[in-house]
């Protein structure tokens, strides 16, 4: 059989291309209502009256008292209502549902629908700290007062939103004995499942969830269909009958997660020979109005403080700020996109004021196998990064580009990222808060069925999870079966995140293969499975951020090179170029696809993208206003991968799906920044702030 | 209940523009997005909704006694492929939305709708563009500046419809159209400028300018434009401060979702400034 890495059709390519995959939108249940999500009109408040109009037969409001369990959606901090009660928190809260078979009628009624409010003034800066973590390395202490000089710098990130092409939306169906079924555009079948539990009270085998075809999720569908599956379930329950809330763009650019906002202030200790002798860094992430999952979020971001770089004497410490906007939430990256960004552009910066060039500084701290990581745990694999900078900068020509485009009238840059991302959950999350469970059942025709909770959302994994077993297991790819997962049929093999689904999930899936073609007997149904557990040296103390934080790391370098226009400040990207060890490719064709969607969603974060909390509300909240690039925008690409099989993973692969996004901004960033000459802090780097660096800037 | 009604004719649609109000609609690029609802409802029309997209007899692009004339239900991409359409409003078609909008939108849509922002208007206020209303009544001829009088506000009465809209064929040696979108397509501009100069023989016989989206209409001051007809190259562009500071009084643009008034103040004297010293 041929190498893993050879590329195949990926096996939803024709159900996509001819139209017949069957999406959330698609479903329609005979005797199906619709709901539609009344939200409150200001930032905060008290709600002092709700005047309702005359409902018609058939017609009803679903709030927070029809919920039978907790108020509150079970994620990783509860504390986001299902429903608003006596007070909102940000513009945009849902308040109520009004369910009904017609959606004009709907429509109607929420036209005659009046809320009054006590307003409160809101909060929309960074002051009100609800998370606090700190932690250290070595003596930054020293280091600080020993150095010869100090540098500082702050960088300031803005919102992303995930904008999947398909938007939210979930179907409940309801049995005559009261069993729900919730099919959705969703990441994350058992958080689903579990938060319903927790809101209905229910037992077991009273909820199940199925994932319908996902049209894109990059994290958006992560925690965010929790909140509207319990809704939808609580008034299911109330109702007695189906019903689908599938969300408009503009309500679902308002109102759902983004990506965090940031300021990172960091400070380096510099000696008298300009060696790095510390850094000390503080992390401030915009949560909106709930805490929800964004602790993780900070803590994968003050792990990737020093990037790809070891440097021995850290302080580090950040804060989750909650603001009476709307809650953000998971992003491919989770934290890590604004901290690299920060990191990389810091040792540039750092370079220039002790005037050492930038890539000399660089190599000399790039981490090396066996070097301690920030948190004090160890870089186990070999890592591979001196090839693939060489390898990169061959490609790209960098040396020479850099010299051309120094010179006087030429408005070209090109940047390069140095970047890792750690694979799986942060800290001792797998084996303590997941715990992941994976089956495999061979039924009396000898089909294979792959039983797992892991979600397609356009990453590939319905190929290359068929792809691991048929390789194993040596039989024909059609001879696997891996259906859309149901609660009621697979186990919990734990949420579609972290770049674990083909690292942790795959591995599991690989040695219950193999395990399986042992206890192979032809004709007869066998089931195996196959539980995951932390690699013995892998040692984490979550409370002082101690330890080995992930298991393994994927690795990447970006360059991009630009031309900015003197009398626009308009970017055009003029060529990318990627370098990346993810251990091997279980699909090459597939990895490439994440490669130039996840760097055009890095480049785009830090040089396109603007989304903007004005007075509490998002102000480009359609497709018109929030600029993302299109095929124009994209420039050629060039992607390498480069194998360094990783032991625990399947066929040696490590995570992909975050490290193709989290090194496009530093990198986009950089090559604007020697393009016109200034240094850059902020992303993204649009032109009117590109025309303000040049009028006001520090060199 | 509002009533959708196709008309088979000119002479149709005018008899019920006269009848009673209607709210015309041609490719409805801007119309279905404005008044967009639930989905799988209807768009939220209040009024009676008239659709002349089919319209054969106004989809023609021809030459006229010294004018260019376009049918104003010709949807853009067509004008795109055409041999008579002038260059400069090839240039701003090109890179107008995307191509599957490009195939619905129209001119005659762009005057309708009036924004400040909307792609072709700098284009017709350059070229002098005549618009053709025509009602029960008759005809009238109207300079597009005297069509569009703000932001969304146009002179178009209830029983009048766009017929076509002439633009005189005159020559330019240089002329540019330069649209500052989010992107390189698919976006609505942040600014436009356009320039237009026929220089021949060293002297500026014709000197035109235009700016979109600084201020609530397309921007063209002609009084400022006839001072420097007459001049050689050379003197035009050595009078490029000059210039700069006659326009600037006048760019007032504002601050939105899509960029800044500082940016827009720069950067379209920027692009005044250099389309001057490129000459």
């Amino acid at each position: 059989m041929k190498d893993i890495s050879t590329s195949i059709l990926k096996i939803d390519n024709e159900e996509k291309a001819n139209g017949s995959a069957i999406y959330v939108s698609d479903i329609t249940i005979p005797g199906m209502y619709y709901a539609k999500t009344i939200r409150s009109t200001i930032s905060k408040g008290n709600i002092k009256k709700i005047t309702l109009p005359e409902m018609p037969e058939n017609y009803t409001i679903v709030d927070y008292k029809d919920i039978p369990g907790k108020n509150v959606v079970k994620i990783i901090f509860e504390d986001q209502l299902i429903f608003a009660e006596d007070k909102v928190t940000y513009y945009g809260e849902p308040i109520f549902l009004i369910v009904g078979p017609d959606k004009i009628v709907i429509t109607e009624l929420e036209k005659q629908i009046n809320i009054e409010y006590e307003e409160e003034t809101p909060e929309f800066e960074y002051v009100n700290s609800a998370v606090h973590y700190n932690f250290k390395k070595g003596d930054a202490k020293s280091a600080f007062e020993n150095a010869d000089k100090i540098i500082e710098y702050e960088y300031i990130t803005g919102y992303q939103e995930q904008l999947y092409i398909e938007p939210q939306g979930i179907v409940v169906d309801i049995d005559k004995n009261g069993k729900v079924t919730l099919t959705g555009s969703l990441q994350c079948p058992y958080y689903v499942k579990n938060a319903v539990l927790q809101a209905l009270d229910a037992k077991d085998s009273e909820v199940r969830v199925i994932q319908a075809v996902v049209g894109g999720a990059f994290g958006g569908k992560e925690e965010f269909p929790s909140l509207t599956t319990t809704q939808l379930a609580v008034a299911a329950k109330k109702i007695g009958k189906p019903i689908k809330m599938i969300y408009e763009r503009e309500e679902d650019m308002e109102v759902t997660t983004k990506r965090h906002p940031s300021k990172i202030y960091m400070e380096a200790a510099i000696s008298k020979d300009s060696e790095i002798l510390g850094f000390r860094s503080n992390v401030a992430i915009d949560a909106g109005a709930n805490i929800g999952l964004s602790g993780v979020v900070l803590s994968r971001a003050l792990i990737a403080c020093t990037g790809v770089y070891t440097i021995s004497n850290l302080e580090v410490k950040g804060d989750v700020f909650l603001t009476n906007t709307v809650p953000n939430g998971a992003y491919r990256g989770f934290g890590a996109p604004q901290m690299l960004f920060a990191v990389e552009m810091f040792m540039h910066h750092i370079a220039k004021e002790i005037n050492v060039d930038p890539l000399e500084l660089r190599l000399k701290y790039l981490a090396k196998q066996g070097d301690l990581t920030s948190t004090q745990g160890t870089f186990n694999d070999p890592i591979i990064m001196n090839e693939m900078v060489d390898k990169a900068m061959e490609i790209s020509d960098y040396k020479q580009k850099k010299i051309d485009f120094a010179k006087e009238g030429v408005h070209k840059g090109i940047g390069m990222s140095w970047f890792l991302h750690g694979c799986g959950f942060t800290g001792s999350g797998e084996s303590t808060h997941i715990n992941a469970l994976v089956k495999l059942r061979k039924d009396k025709e000898n089909k294979v069925h792959i039983l797992i909770a892991a979600v397609d959302m356009g990453q590939g994994i319905r190929t290359t999870m068929k792809k691991i077993v048929s390789k194993i297991l040596d039989i024909p790819m059609d001879q696997t079966i891996y259906n859309l997962p149901d609660t009621d049929f697979v186990p919990d093999s734990g949420p579609t995140v972290a770049s674990r689904t083909i690292m942790i999930v795959g591995g599991l899936v690989a040695r219950a293969a193999k395990q399986l073609k042992e206890k192979w007997v032809d004709k007869e149904d066998i089931t195996v499975s196959e539980r995951y557990k932390q690699p013995e040296y892998i040692k984490w103390d979550e409370e002082n951020f101690v330890g080995d934080a992930y298991p393994a790391y994927s690795w990447g370098v970006n360059i991009v090179e630009v031309e900015v226009c003197p009398v626009t400040f308009q970017v055009t990207l003029k060529h990318v170029w990627s370098v990346y060890d993810i251990g091997k490719a279980i699909d090459e064709r597939i990895v490439m696809g994440q490669a130039d969607g996840g760097i055009m969603q890095g480049i785009g974060y830090g040089y396109l993208e603007v989304m903007n909390c004005v007075d509490g509300k998002i102000a480009q909240k359609n497709v018109t206003d929030y600029i993302i690039p299109t095929s124009v925008d994209t420039p050629a690409m060039e992607t390498v991968l480069m194998d360094n099989p990783y032991p625990l993973g399947p066929y040696g692969a490590k995570g992909a799906g975050e490290l193709t996004l989290v090194g496009g901004a530093p990198a986009v960033a950089l090559a604007i920044e020697e393009a016109i000459g200034n240094k850059v802090f902020n992303i993204p780097v649009t032109p009117e702030y590109i025309m303000e660096l040049i009028k006001n800037g520090k060199n | 209940m509002v009533k959708n009604i196709i008309p088979t004719s000119l002479n149709e649609a005018l008899e019920l523009l006269n009848d009673r109000p209607f709210k015309i609609m041609a490719g409805g690029t801007d119309l279905m997005v404005q008044r967009r609802a639930w989905s799988q409802t209807p768009p939220e029309f209040i009024e009676d909704v008239l659709y002349i997209f089919n319209l054969e007899e106004l989809k023609y692009i021809k030459e006229d006694k010294g004018f260019i004339v376009i049918g104003s239900t010709t949807p853009v991409e067509d004008l795109l492929h055409n041999d008579l359409t002038p260059f400069l409003l090839k240039e701003a078609i090109g890179i107008m939305a995307s191509p599957a909008l490009r195939h619905m939108a129209t001119i005659a849509g762009n005057i309708g709708n009036a924004s400040p922002a909307g792609d072709t208007l700098p284009i017709l206020y350059v070229l002098d563009a005549i618009i053709v209303l025509e009602s029960i009544e008759g005809i009238r001829e109207l300079p597009i500046n005297e069509v569009i009088t703000g932001p969304r506000k146009h002179v178009i009465k209830q029983n009048e419809i766009i017929k076509e809209i002439k633009i005189p064929i005159s020559v330019y040696t240089d002329s540019v159209f330069e649209k500052v979108g989010g992107r390189k397509a698919d976006a609505i501009s942040k600014l436009s400028f356009t320039g237009a100069v026929n220089i021949k023989d060293d002297k500026v016989l014709d000197f035109r300018i235009a700016f979109g989206a600084v201020s609530a209409t397309i921007l063209r001051r002609k009084e400022i434009e006839e001072k420097y007809v007459g001049l050689t190259k050379e003197e035009l562009i050595g009078k490029v401060d000059e210039i700069v500071n006659e326009y600037d009084p006048f760019i007032r643009p504002i601050d939105d979702q899509r960029s800044n008034k500082e940016y827009r103040k720069t950067v379209a004297l920027n692009l005044l400034k250099n389309f001057i010293i490129t000459l």
